[in-house]
């Protein structure tokens, strides 16, 4: 009963369409020319996974291009249409020449000619798009053969019909003299002294991947094959030519995207399901045929030659609920039926697993450990996200990974230390088919003690002034510095706000065996002396464990020149360094004349390697003789210091003359600097006294411990200068921007600066140290009532201050 | 049999006397306005038969007068026009009609009176003229022309069969294997060998009774310089177009090949005849190149 129907049904076409195709050897003849050939250097490989550069089981373009030609053939001969084909196989030798091709076309006496190709965009692979594009010979719009920009266009319009693809543009005609202007009007070979109505098509775009799994599929090629014959019917004219349609589309999950980095357009962007049973069903549920999507990620299935009417098809996998449609079937049409298919989610979402997994007893967790939550299904983000407590509260985020089967919450800033974190998922938290966890899920851990990346040593600090020459910024941590991303997180901007750059070959950061983390940026231009600079460091700098800074750096300094010219006397230039011994305890120290200098020629250097060992390593270069010129309390040593940052302490070693006082070391402050520096200090000690020589006195705590256990004191012309002597013979040398208060003052003396404040003394008018302390203050409370002197250790500079104080 | 044959060959062409080729003349057709496809040399090398890119058309060119004589102005009329052993040029013209279906016909062109005859009607389907070594023929699908009851012999393709008609007695040989057909056939000037093309086998020599000759490789257009060889076209492509093209030279036993041109010369679509070569370049430059070859 079937089959007489379906002749029938064939003959009446038959019938019918003869009214329009006259008799039967009067049906067009369409030479079919499939593209390329043979897997070899002029054939299209597109590398797909799972398979190898080379594999011709992947993507070649020979191979779709002769499945589409195979479709087409058969659907033709179908129609009645008179057919020839280039070639049936996929070796080199079926890869004709382009001019066999045109003979063998001119000669089997072909109609139409049809030259079956995919395109590809020769971009980078960031740039992808997909439309179809047909070409004729000529330029555009004017065909050398005429009607071949029709055939080019009838087919197009057709090819864009299909809905299984995902197209980015409107379909496209042109002339190939015009495509491709760089041949100079020679034209796609197949198409040069043919003489049918001829076209190359370029179906869609091959190198756009979710495309290149689309074309592996060979009922997706069929397809496209089977449009071609309606591009064929179309320009002919002719309609019904076949008396059955074909229903074909794509299945994808309607939600879960797709994992991969390739460029995905529309729903390309969504999972193609792979291994899907595809049932054809009549509308009483009988089975009529029954196909398998493939595993390459298209979807694609695909249902021919069926009788016009309505079907049902019917989409089952086991990891998504089977959806059914009803479709119309038209004869010589092709019904698109695409699935988006709802995912099952037959239990209760719950979590399987989480980190950090921490127990009582339990060491502490990194204060920026991200909290990971592995659920058993794809979690709908807002009521998870919603259902999501941390306890005590933290600032943070959240990204979902692993098709939103995974939740991750990464803490702002980071945890506070010592602390204990409950983290609870409520039971309200979905998974996307809506279904909510039956219990909350709880989980716990404790923080280490530190949970910032601390700043010990940094130049320059606020305010200080910077030589302006080969200027170096230098930030020290208590930790190794991540390297990597170093140049997004340090910035300086000159007065206009202008980012300055680095000298990028010259950075140095620390690693694992340097004693101290660090990050050492050389400018890559000098300063303008008498400019302000701005220093803006990032609090994203970080260790290698991600913990960063607690706050940002953002601070002005001054460029100076530290050479310029002094009015004082001078009375050690530098230029020679004969008679110079070192000296010192634990330590290897030389001293030389080096070229590195601000003033004449030379200056001095006093290189120096402690024994990391010892307690209190100390470096001194002693004169042969102190020099010629007399120091008295009130007078100032000022001298240039080239800055290692070695942080290091520099002493100017004094010598008691006759007997008039004894002997004494006095502080120029902590080499925390780089580059020339002029620094003065004023000598408070009675007596008479020469300058016997300098020292270098290491650091074994505080913020310097372990910094300088090697470096080189280079310093250029030393000067004197007679000093104003206030009433105790000690003078004061006040820093601009320190102040010093309350004053008179009963408990707490304070000191505050623009810069890092490293420390501050007490002494009594006689010279005598009364107090010291490594912040900005000290407790007078239980100080004798009097005058004193304050001395405040800024930017390694002394600022010395009178104060009084009373109870 | 075939395999020792074959092997016998091998070894003679090793031990063969290497020939030397040299080009003596090599000059444009100056008298040829525009660009110029599908020469073809008269047997005799005096007149030669030329088209335009778009085979719109067929022209005479006489090498003794110089002059240009236009033979159609018809569509396709370019394609496949052939000398017949009459001196009459065979020639096929196509037209598309309104069912957009492409119908040719049958042409004879008497040079004596200068005017053209149509010797086979318009018709649907393939059709092509064939050269006769006594005159010439039409063959299509449906009816055949010949000028006259004798012509001679005849040789052509058709699908993936070489035809030779000796006096009216037609035999189809299928010597080697070739899926998408056979193209080029040609009578050599003894009339005791025919050349074609085989796609995706290349240039077969055969005798007259079918039996494999020689193969002369995967080169097209092969076309008779004197008994013993013929020029041939040899181009790469990159799928979309042409990226080498040149003439060869080739020994009709198999056992010698030479370079006309260089492969980036573009040349293409060789003819021969009475000595001459003509040949024809991507963008229609018509070359007449003379040989010597030293045995
Ligand atoms: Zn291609």
């Amino acid at each position: 009963m079937k089959r007489f129907y379906f002749f029938s049904l064939l003959l009446m076409a038959l019938v019918m369409g003869m009214g329009v195709k006259a008799a039967a050897q009067d049906m067009p003849h369409i030479y079919i020319n499939p593209g390329h050939g043979g897997h070899d250097s002029d054939d299209r490989n597109v590398v797909v996974p799972p398979f190898a550069s080379g594999d011709t089981a992947g993507f070649w373009e020979s191979n779709s291009n002769l499945w589409k030609g195979f479709a087409l053939q058969e659907v033709l001969r179908k129609k009645g249409y008179t057919t020839s084909i280039s070639r049936l196989a996929n070796q080199t030798s079926n890869d004709l020449a382009l001019s066999t091709i045109v003979a063998l076309c001119n000669q089997s006496g072909a109609d139409v000619f049809y030259s079956i190709h995919s395109n590809a965009t020769g971009a980078g692979e960031n740039y992808r798009i997909n439309f179809p594009l047909g070409l004729y010979r000529g330029p555009d719009n004017q065909p050398i053969v005429p009607e071949s920009d029709r055939l080019a266009l009838e087919l197009v319009k057709v090819l864009y019909q299909n809905q299984s693809t995902v197209w980015t543009s409107n379909y496209a005609t042109r002339g190939d003299w015009s495509f491709y202007p760089q041949w100079n009007n020679q034209g796609l070979g197949v198409l040069r002294g043919n003489n049918a109505i001829s076209m190359l098509d370029e179906g869609s775009f091959h190198d756009y991947i979710p495309e290149t799994y689309r074309l592996i599929n060979h009922d997706y090629d069929w397809v496209e094959g089977f449009n071609f014959s309606i591009g064929a019917d179309n320009f002919f004219g002719y309609s019904e030519t076949l008396p059955q349609g074909i229903i074909t589309g794509n299945l994808r999950d309607e939600r879960v995207m797709r994992t991969a980095t390739y460029v995905m357009h529309g729903a390309d962007a969504r999972q193609p399901i792979n291994g899907a049973t595809v049932r054809l069903l009549d509308l009483y549920d009988n089975e009529l045929a029954t196909t398998t999507t493939d595993q390459l990620q298209n979807g694609i299935y695909l249902f021919k030659y069926l009788d016009p009417g309505q079907y049902k098809v019917e989409v089952s996998e086991p990891e998504h609920f089977t959806q059914t449609k009803i479709v119309e079937v038209t004869a010589n049409a092709v019904t698109y039926c695409n699935f988006d298919l709802k995912k099952v989610r037959n239990t209760p979402p719950e979590v399987v697993s989480y980190s950090p997994v921490w127990n009582d007893g339990d060491d502490p967790v990194l204060c920026n450990t991200p909290v990971v939550i592995n659920f058993n299904w794809d979690m709908d983000i807002p009521s998870t996200e919603a259902a999501f407590e941390i306890s005590p509260a933290v600032e943070g985020s959240f990204t979902w990974e692993d098709t939103n089967y995974r939740l991750v919450f990464t803490p702002t800033d980071a945890y506070d230390v010592n602390t204990h974190y409950t983290v609870t998922v409520r039971a309200s938290a979905e998974h996307a088919g809506g279904t909510a966890m039956e219990h909350d899920f709880t989980m716990g851990f404790t923080t280490q003690e530190r949970n910032h990346m601390a700043v010990t040593a940094l130049f320059p600090r606020e305010d200080v002034a910077v030589h302006y020459k080969s200027p170096i910024i230098e930030l020290r941590t208590d930790a190794q510095v991540n390297g990597l991303n170093v140049y997004d997180n340090f910035h300086v901007y000159d007065k206009n706000g202008n980012e300055l750059g680095y000298n990028r070959r010259q950075l140095k950061c620390g690693n694992s065996t340097s004693p101290y983390g660090f990050v050492r940026l050389p400018m890559a231009n000098d300063f303008n002396v008498g400019e302000k600079y701005r220093l803006y460091v990032e609090r994203w700098v970080q260790d290698m464990d991600g913990i960063h800074l607690a706050e940002e750096i953002d601070h002005e300094f001054v460029a100076v020149d530290a050479g310029e010219a002094k009015a004082e006397q001078v009375i050690y230039d530098g230029e020679q360094v004969d008679g110079i011994t070192t000296g010192g305890s634990n330590v290897n120290a030389k001293v030389t004349a080096v070229t590195t200098h601000l003033f004449g020629s030379k200056a001095m250097q006093l290189a120096y390697e402690f024994d990391a060992e010892d307690d209190e390593p100390v470096a001194t270069a002693s004169f042969a003789e102190p020099l010629e010129q007399q120091f008295t309390a009130g007078d100032t040593i000022m001298l240039h210091i080239d800055g290692d940052m070695s942080c290091n302490e520099l002493l100017a070693c004094f010598e008691a003359v006759d007997g008039d006082g004894d002997d004494f070391d006095l502080s120029l402050g902590d080499i925390d600097y780089h580059g020339w520096r002029f620094v003065k200090c004023p000598v408070e000690n009675r007596g008479t006294f020469r300058l016997k020589g300098f020292a270098v006195k290491h650091h074994t705590q505080g913020y310097a411990k372990n910094m300088g256990l090697t470096g080189k004191l280079i310093l250029d012309d030393v000067l004197w200068s007679e000093g104003e002597i206030f009433e105790s013979g000690v003078s004061e040398t006040t820093l601009a921007g320190v102040t010093v208060q309350p004053n008179p003052s009963s408990d707490y003396i304070v000191a505050s600066a623009a810069g890092y404040i490293r420390g501050v003394e007490l002494y009594g008018m006689n010279g005598q140290l009364v107090a010291r302390n490594g912040a900005n203050y000290i407790n007078v409370t239980g100080i004798a009532a009097g005058t004193y002197v304050f001395k405040v250790y800024v930017n390694g500079l002394v600022s010395t201050h009178k104060v009084v104080v009373v109870h | 049999m075939k395999r020792i044959f074959f092997a016998l060959m091998v070894g003679w062409a090793l031990v063969a006397v290497a020939q030397r080729v040299t080009v003596t003349e090599q000059s444009r057709l100056l008298p040829v306005e525009g660009p110029a496809y599908y020469p073809v040399l008269s047997h005799d090398g005096e007149q030669l038969l030329f088209t335009s890119e778009s085979t719109q058309g067929l022209n005479l060119y006489d090498f003794g007068t110089r002059a240009v004589t236009r033979v159609s102005d018809e569509p396709g009329a370019g394609y496949g026009a052939v000398f017949g052993g009459d001196g009459s040029i065979y020639y096929v013209s196509q037209e598309r009609r309104e069912n957009k279906l492409i119908y040719r016909t049958g042409h004879r062109y008497d040079q004596a009176t200068g005017r053209s005859a149509v010797v086979l009607e318009a018709q649907h389907g393939p059709m092509q003229p064939v050269a006769a070594t006594r005159g010439g023929a039409m063959k299509s699908r449906a009816r055949n022309y010949s000028s006259a009851k004798a012509v001679g012999t005849a040789v052509y393709t058709q699908g993936s069969e070489v035809i030779i008609d000796i006096a009216g007695r037609e035999r189809r040989f299928s010597p080697v294997e070739s899926w998408a057909g056979y193209l080029w056939a040609s009578l050599s000037p003894d009339g005791q060998r025919v050349a074609f093309f085989a796609a995706e086998q290349g240039i077969i020599i055969i005798d007259l009774n079918g039996n494999v000759l020689a193969r002369l490789g995967n080169y097209e257009m092969p076309c008779w310089y004197d008994d013993n060889y013929l020029v041939a076209q040899n181009t790469t492509d990159d799928g979309r177009q042409f990226t080498s093209s040149q003439i060869l030279l080739l020994k009709a036993d198999g056992t010698y090949k030479h370079e006309l041109t260089r492969p980036t010369s573009m040349t293409m679509q060789p003819t021969a005849g009475g000595g001459k070569i003509v040949y024809t370049t991507i963008d229609g430059n018509l070359t007449l190149m003379k040989i010597n070859i030293q045995q």
